[in-house]
């Protein structure tokens, strides 16, 4: 095989992957930082990473958990970076205001804004339960935390949007 | 269940279909970044190697290219067909271990995985689903669940992506099926030759919400 066909078929690969699991990778990074702008950079950052590091990516069946730690570990580098703290809901940043903003529904709205107000320790294994469809398990070892604290965050989050969706 | 366990479950289904829903923000376009090539210059190559012999020099690199093809075949990721329905029976085809007859049924867990509350909201309702697995059609993914019929397992796929204009028959070897059209995407559900999915195609239907 030459390198420039070694290159098309890796980059065939990696477009493939990217098409499938970039709305997950963005809405990931979305609901992580809160932020549209710093999503979208960090999605970006992500995409670079895993282009860096497709090879060790053995089974394509594993893509989407493996996108997704990378997209996580860029967050937490970025806030690293740029020493954010963490986001005042009360206190929205124009960028954060505006992806509450990005996809109005009037029926969602408020349960949207609880969701942005929940510690990051409590929305995160929400959106990864919710939205990405992971067992406790699986969130526990992304998230380096034994399954019953998942399970305690998973119940305290849910118990504090039951209480907004109940206010409705 | 109580009758109060069952209503708790309920509001809490209910309550996790809103969040799902809430959670679905809009995803602005893809903008790929500038990826370099990668640089393989810095490798050194090792002396090179004297093959004892050609025979066993070409059955290693037979054995090694076989392995990717199978790899790359089962992964359906760069598949290309000349019909949905094509698709559709290659990934069954692909997936044989799939459609094992059994009582045991998949945990909820499994079931949420294979089915992200980001895709659809799935009620396995009287179902007895054995299989349960996130899957790869057209580049697009896809639950793939196998229940049991009266006369064997039976292949649903959720397909919140591939929309069809009307209901198309599926035809295979050995198998019989259809795919659905469903809001705007489709579902396609293959059983064997002799299986009623008749009433199997009417609770997938009544059970099946996108969220997409």
């Amino acid at each position: 095989m030459t390198s420039s066909s070694g290159q098309g078929k890796r980059r065939q690969r990696f477009d493939s992957l990217v098409t499938v699991f970039y709305q997950d990778m963005y809405r990931f990074a979305a609901w992580l930082s809160r932020d549209k702008a710093v999503a979208e950079d960090v999605v970006q950052e992500a995409l670079l990473r895993a282009w860096n590091s497709l090879d060790s990516l053995r089974d394509d069946g594993a893509a989407k958990q493996w996108l997704l730690t990378i997209v996580r570990r860029e967050n937490a580098r970025y806030f690293e970076r740029r020493r954010l703290e963490t986001v005042d809901i009360d206190n929205l940043s124009a960028t954060q205001a505006a992806l509450l903003a990005e996809s109005p529904n009037e029926e969602l709205d408020d349960l949207r804004t609880a969701i942005f107000g929940l510690d990051d320790d409590y929305r995160e294994p929400l959106v990864l339960q919710v939205l990405m469809g992971y067992s406790t398990n699986e969130i526990a070892e992304m998230m380096g935390l034994k399954q019953g604290a998942v399970l305690t965050r998973l119940h305290r989050a849910r118990h504090k949007l039951k209480d907004c969706v109940e206010k409705e | 269940m109580t009758g109060e366990q069952d209503n708790e479950f309920q509001q809490y289904q209910a309550l996790d279909l809103k969040i799902a829903k809430a959670l679905q923000i809009d995803v602005p376009e893809l903008k790929m970044p500038e990826l370099p090539e990668i640089d393989s210059s810095g490798v050194t190559s090792l002396p090179q190697r004297k093959w004892t012999s050609k025979p066993v020099w070409f059955a290693f690199a037979a054995t090694v290219v076989l392995a990717i093809s199978i790899s790359v075949r089962m992964s359906g990721v760069f598949e290309t067909h000349d019909s949905l329905a094509d698709a559709i029976l290659t990934h069954i085809d692909h997936e044989q271990g799939a459609l094992r007859v059994t009582d045991v049924a998949v945990s909820d867990d499994r079931l949420a995985r294979a089915v992200p509350a980001s895709l659809a909201v799935y009620d396995r309702g009287e179902f007895l689903i054995t299989y349960a697995q996130p899957c790869v059609i057209n580049g697009k993914s896809v639950p793939h669940l196998v229940v049991q019929g009266q006369h064997g397992p039976v292949t649903i796929l959720l397909m919140p992506d591939e929309k069809v204009a009307q209901a198309t028959p599926i035809n295979g070897e050995n198998v019989k099926g259809v795919i659905l059209p469903v809001g705007d995407g489709s579902i396609a559900i293959v059983g064997g030759r002799d299986e009623l999915l008749g009433p199997i195609e009417k609770n997938v239907v009544n059970s099946v919400t996108w969220t997409i």
